[in-house]
């Protein structure tokens, strides 16, 4: 039965191959290498943005799948001219806007002086807190900056050696921080949102431009006034930003594909820019800008004088609560 | 102040201990990339460095 | 000096593979990090092409433009290489790469995926040429021999060509015409049209 099978096939390849002789066109027209073949121009055009060639491949690797990806290039410009002209115009605009507003208004001083009397305006949970969010976001901050523009601004300084010694410690720490960072960015929101709720008074705060354009104009704030209820929603939205681009970054891969990878760097990198900036005027308000303000996060203890022309109605409420020293006298306070 | 150090020596310490966390969840790519069908032995230190 | 250049004539591969051993071999690559590989499109429909690919050395390489510690540098072949001791293992130059070239010796998180190892075109790296210490960062440095990559020399249907790119695209011109067909110079758009000359 076997061997009948194969006659019959050896017969009918017989007859095939004097057909093909015998009518050599017909064989050409039957055998058409390209008619259905794939072609990289076709391929190339039909791509959608960030879009990629895949075929199959016969390693474990999924990732090697992707045969090209024209979007790399996109992503390259991103890094070579969007982001320097991003990540300059916020932090160098940003410094420029504080040091205009330095020489124009100066330091904001406090209009009745210093009084002597003392009310807690942080306590040392919050400061912790703060100081924990605070220094991470420091760390995290210049390796970032170092790992996009380092190499422009650092490297021909250290020499390539030294740079990329430091910048794999860096990558470490930014790596590292994170975590802190991100717990810290929970215990703020929960600490902080009951005083950050946006109300009907931040309408009128930001009317009278928070009292900050003109002298001894003060308008009545809560424990938060508008302005600083924007840091706190643009430190836990940025935050929050940053650490979901982050986390799809800590784990490459793994939930996420390049193309997804290369979305959450672009959207990491621009957030941090912007985040960046908004925090520069955050320390320069809290330090140099503003006489007393230092105070709220050093000691805790902020001045009676200083609490009134900034935050009148919460002084009002913590009096109340007998929490705070009545008046202005230069009484020293009872320690809580 | 105190509150200011401890942040720092928390962060440094939180830190510290993610990064012992991070470093069990890391594979080797020979691992990663290997199907129940292939026996792969050491794949030694070439290109890839020790360790 | 000639501007070498990899070219994977699809309408001649048969996804045997030979490529990816012999890479593998050559450099003693380890288990996991795959420098050449075989990508078959529409496998197993008609007209399928299979086409073998590693870092095509490209004009403005994106991931040279990216990494952040600057490890990347151009030879005067053209061949695109990098410092493994500069390297940091961010894997930028990953998410850049339009050929999936890089690889990591470590797969997990980001923090500590080892140095980025990748096709040198059979050029080795930075070391003295030719030296143990560049074989173990490497691999095998043939250009330094005055041979052609690997991958390409023992390709059994000449599908891969590498050398003189204007040379090895003027080939596959040829066969084309003689022929009647090309499925197209897979990569070349996207590595080389930076460059005025191709």
């Amino acid at each position: 039965m076997p061997s009948s099978i194969s006659n019959l096939r050896a017969l009918c390849a017989a007859i095939a191959l004097l057909f093909v002789f015998a009518n050599p066109a017909v064989a050409q027209l039957s055998f058409k290498p390209t008619a259905e073949a794939v072609q990289e121009d076709k391929l190339l055009n039909a791509l959608k943005e960030g879009d990629k060639i895949t075929g199959r491949i016969t390693i474990p690797d999924a990732m090697a799948s992707s045969l090209i990806q024209p979007a790399g290039r996109d992503w390259r410009d991103f890094h070579r001219s969007k982001l320097p002209i991003i990540g300059g115009v916020a932090i160098i605009g940003m410094l420029a806007l504080l040091a205009i507003f330095l020489l124009v208004r100066g330091r904001i001083r406090i209009d009745h002086g210093f009084s002597g009397a003392k009310l807690l305006r942080f306590a040392s949970f919050e400061r912790f807190t703060h100081w924990l969010t605070a220094s991470c976001f420091i760390v995290l901050a210049l390796s970032g900056l170092n790992i996009s523009f380092g190499r422009i601004l650092i490297l021909p300084l250290f020499g390539a050696n030294a740079f990329a010694t430091m910048s794999a410690y860096g990558k470490y720490a930014h790596d590292y921080l994170a975590f802190p960072f991100m717990l810290g960015l929970i215990i703020m929101f929960l600490i902080w949102i009951k005083d950050n709720i946006p109300g009907k008074l931040d309408l009128d705060w930001i009317k009278q431009g928070g009292g900050l354009l003109s002298k001894g104009q003060h308008p009545p704030a809560h424990r938060f006034n508008a302005g600083q209820k924007g840091i706190f929603w643009i430190v836990i939205i940025g935050g929050a930003l940053m650490s979901v681009s982050g986390w799809f970054m800590l784990f490459p891969y793994i939930p996420a594909n390049v193309t997804e990878l290369q979305f959450w760097t672009v959207i990491h990198a621009v957030i941090a820019m912007l985040f960046i900036a908004a925090m520069l005027a955050h320390i320069y308000i809290g330090s140099v800008g503003m006489e007393g303000a230092f105070d709220a996060m050093g000691t805790g203890e902020v001045d009676l004088n200083w609490a009134k022309e900034h935050h009148s109605l919460w002084v009002e409420e913590e009096q109340a609560k007998g929490r705070a020293p009545s008046g202005s006298a230069a009484r020293p306070v009872a320690a809580e | 102040m105190k509150s200011f150090l401890a942040a720092l020596a928390f962060a440094a310490i939180a830190a510290f201990c993610v990064s012992s966390v991070l470093d069990t969840i890391q594979q080797t790519s020979s691992v990663a990339y290997t199907t129940s069908g292939a026996r792969v032995g050491d794949p030694g230190n070439n290109l890839i460095g020790p360790n | 000096m000639a501007r070498v250049k990899f070219l994977c004539d699809a309408d001649r591969c048969i996804e045997c593979n030979a490529c990816v051993t012999a890479c593998k071999n050559e450099h003693e690559v380890p288990w996991g990090i795959n420098r050449r590989r075989v990508v078959t499109i529409n496998d197993g429909k008609p007209g399928e092409r299979s086409v073998s690919m590693a870092c095509m050395h490209c004009t403005d390489a994106p991931c040279a433009a990216v990494c952040p510690v600057s490890c990347f540098y151009t030879t005067a072949d053209g061949v695109v290489l990098h410092s493994k001791d500069l390297c940091i293992g961010c894997g930028y130059c990953f998410y850049a790469c339009p050929f999936g070239a890089p690889q990591y010796p470590k797969v997990g998180n980001f923090g500590s995926r080892g140095k980025m190892d990748k096709c040198t075109y059979c050029a080795g790296g930075p070391e003295a040429d030719s030296t143990r210490a560049e074989y173990a960062k490497y691999g095998a440095n043939r250009l330094a021999e005055g041979k052609l990559p690997i991958c390409a020399e023992m390709c059994s249907t000449k599908s891969l060509l590498a050398g003189d790119g204007a040379i090895i695209a003027e080939i596959y011109k040829e066969r084309v015409m003689k022929r009647g067909y090309g499925s197209g110079m897979w990569g070349w758009k996207t590595a080389y049209s930076d460059s005025p000359t191709g």
